[in-house]
């Protein structure tokens, strides 16, 4: 009985309210979109990381037939000049620089390049001797990257060296700077949410004071006086949270998997199942600030 | 039923006490008047009752309970076993006369087979049978203020608090609302009434506590509305008619303004 007196008071509350809980639910979804953009460039930072690092820090390119440095002149790396770049690397001046290094031919290059794009359409289009061979040189020290430049890059054989790492932060760092423009954005937003929210529930307690008034001499207790404005505020809230859950999972599905990655096959990117991992802590991050702004609003307006 | 003792309360440091050490013990069944001009304290008296505020001294017994004891999360029970009428009936414009009236219990979680079965009972009580599903405003004031009673009553209160429930309702109503209160009265419920409206209290013949500048002047068993002026003769029998002319005169002054006044808004 009183859980359905509840639930009607709720629903006319909101039915009453209805152009501040649209605002609530818009406002809320703008903002909790931000913050699930945001997450979801930190997800696929820390995708494109976990493959990355630590696997690689400098890569060393070996010519191929259609390499074009000025080093490659002589065509394809031979085996000589493999050897020799070999035994640089094992050379005491080299290897107290170098944890380790790998040797990857051609195939391996292709077998790993399948491995890690293994959902993009590229894969079946891509052959071994289209990839370059390479040593992959993990450092003691990473930032000593210049000390195997320096050595390899100017041997004849060796096509490019790549610090990775290097390459990888800058983009790292890109999407850093957008996950917190993002959540910057979420910030302001979700201030507004928050007064929004304790701007609704004080109006909603106002044009409800009549039944708040007789609710109290009665005897009602506080809780079941309080809780329909508070749910108020908190259903709208999660409504925005899930809008907000529906837009991030369109634009990963749409957008990222239905356009980017098949513009750039060559990247790791996220997949739109990642979404909802984001969207339950968007909900209850929603319902938390809703509940907790209107609470807070309810004991300064609502007498009990 | 109700007892104070000592009690003061002060609004404001700088102006004089709304109250001002009041000891006076309501019985349980009894049919209590509280008369007085505006800003003599009758408001304060109730909403001390309803523990809406605190005295400032002294202490307030309500069914035995200290008051100022009842920890915040018990004052919900403490306010249902009193019910509460007004000037301006408070009711739901949006609910018809069985809503208003079940409104009481739903919010106290009462089973749908109880207001099923109480909420008819208590409109006959009322004497609003047959309008159960009128909405407020295709009522008149009277029957409104039978809506109101009927709402304070049904969740069965040991005390009845009315504040100046005649107040906007012409005489030939009025008395037909007291007949109610007095039915109410009669069925054990105790009865506290603030009013301005001296020929209810005199035709009543009950308890009238009067107030002034927030302390009891007179407390009277069969009292009449003001002792302002001796109505009582020579022979020590009481006799309404010749002093009529002075009291009504006299009471016209305190209640021009009065039926109209919002003091009690808050409550």
């Amino acid at each position: 009985m009183r859980l359905a007196f509840i639930l009607s008071e709720i629903g006319s509350g909101l039915r009453r309210n209805l152009s501040m809980v649209v605002s609530v639910v818009l406002v809320t979804f703008v903002s909790l979109s931000f913050i699930g953009g945001a997450a979801l460039l930190q997800m696929q930072i820390n995708q494109m990381k976990d493959y990355w690092y630590d696997k690689v820090q400098v890569s060393i390119f070996l010519c191929a037939d259609n390499s074009s440095s000025q080093t490659c002149a002589a065509g394809a790396v031979t085996d000589e000049q493999r050897a020799d770049i070999e035994s640089k690397m094992e050379s005491p001046a080299v290897a107290q620089y170098v944890e380790s290094y790998q040797h990857e031919t051609q195939d391996e290059a292709l077998t790993h390049f399948q491995d890690q794009f293994e959902n993009s359409p590229i894969v079946d289009t891509v052959t071994a001797d289209q990839l370059p061979e390479s040593f992959r040189v993990r450092l003691v020290d990473p930032e000593k990257y210049e000390v195997i430049n320096e050595l390899f890059s100017s041997m004849t054989g060796v096509d490019v060296v790549v610090d990775q790492r290097e390459l990888l932060e800058q983009i790292f760092s890109i999407m850093n700077v957008a996950s917190l423009v993002s959540l910057g954005i979420a910030g302001v937003m979700i201030v507004c949410a928050v007064l929004l929210v304790a701007t609704t529930i004080r109006l909603s307690a106002f044009s409800r004071r009549r039944e708040t008034g007789i609710m109290r001499l009665v005897g009602a207790s506080k809780l079941v006086i309080q809780l329909p404005f508070v749910l108020e505020g908190v259903i709208a809230a999660v409504i925005g949270a899930m809008l907000a859950s529906g837009a991030l999972w369109a634009v990963a599905r749409f957008f990222i998997e239905g356009q980017l990655a098949q513009q750039y096959p060559g990247t790791a990117f996220i997949a739109s199942s990642q979404v909802w991992v984001i969207a339950p802590v968007l909900v209850i991050l929603g319902a938390l600030l809703a509940g907790i702004s209107s609470m807070l609003t309810l004991r300064r307006y609502l007498k009990v | 039923m109700i007892r104070f003792e000592n009690v003061t309360k002060v609004y404001d440091q700088k102006s004089r006490p709304a109250l001002d050490g009041i000891d006076l013990e309501i019985d349980r069944g009894d049919f209590t008047f509280l008369v007085g001009p505006s800003g003599s304290g009758k408001s304060t008296f109730l909403r001390l009752v309803l523990r809406e505020e605190r005295s400032s001294s002294g202490d307030v017994y309500v069914a035995g309970k200290n008051v100022a004891r009842v920890p915040s999360w018990r004052v919900p029970r403490l306010r249902r076993g009193i019910g509460v009428v007004f000037q301006d009936f408070r009711l739901l414009p949006n609910k018809d006369v069985f809503g208003n009236v079940a409104f009481a219990m739903q919010v106290i979680g009462k089973s749908r087979y109880l207001i099923r079965e109480t909420v008819p009972e208590v409109i006959k009580l009322v004497g609003l049978e047959g309008k159960e599903h009128r909405m407020p405003h295709e009522l008149s004031g009277g029957e409104q203020q039978r809506v109101a009673i009927a709402r304070a009553i049904v969740n069965k209160p040991g005390i009845l608090l009315a504040d100046e429930p005649t107040g906007n309702l012409d005489p030939a109503t009025s008395v037909g609302i007291m007949n109610i209160l007095d039915k109410v009265n009669q069925n054990g419920t105790t009865v506290v009434m603030a009013t301005h409206d001296d020929d209810i209290v005199n035709s009543m013949r009950r308890r009238v506590i009067e107030l002034a500048d927030g302390r009891v002047v007179r407390d009277e068993k069969s009292g009449e509305y003001t002792a302002m002026i001796p109505v009582v003769n020579a022979d020590g029998t009481r006799e309404l008619k010749p002093a009529g002319e002075v009291r009504v005169a006299s009471a016209a002054g305190s209640q021009a303004i009065a039926p109209f006044d919002s003091e009690e808004d808050e409550l």
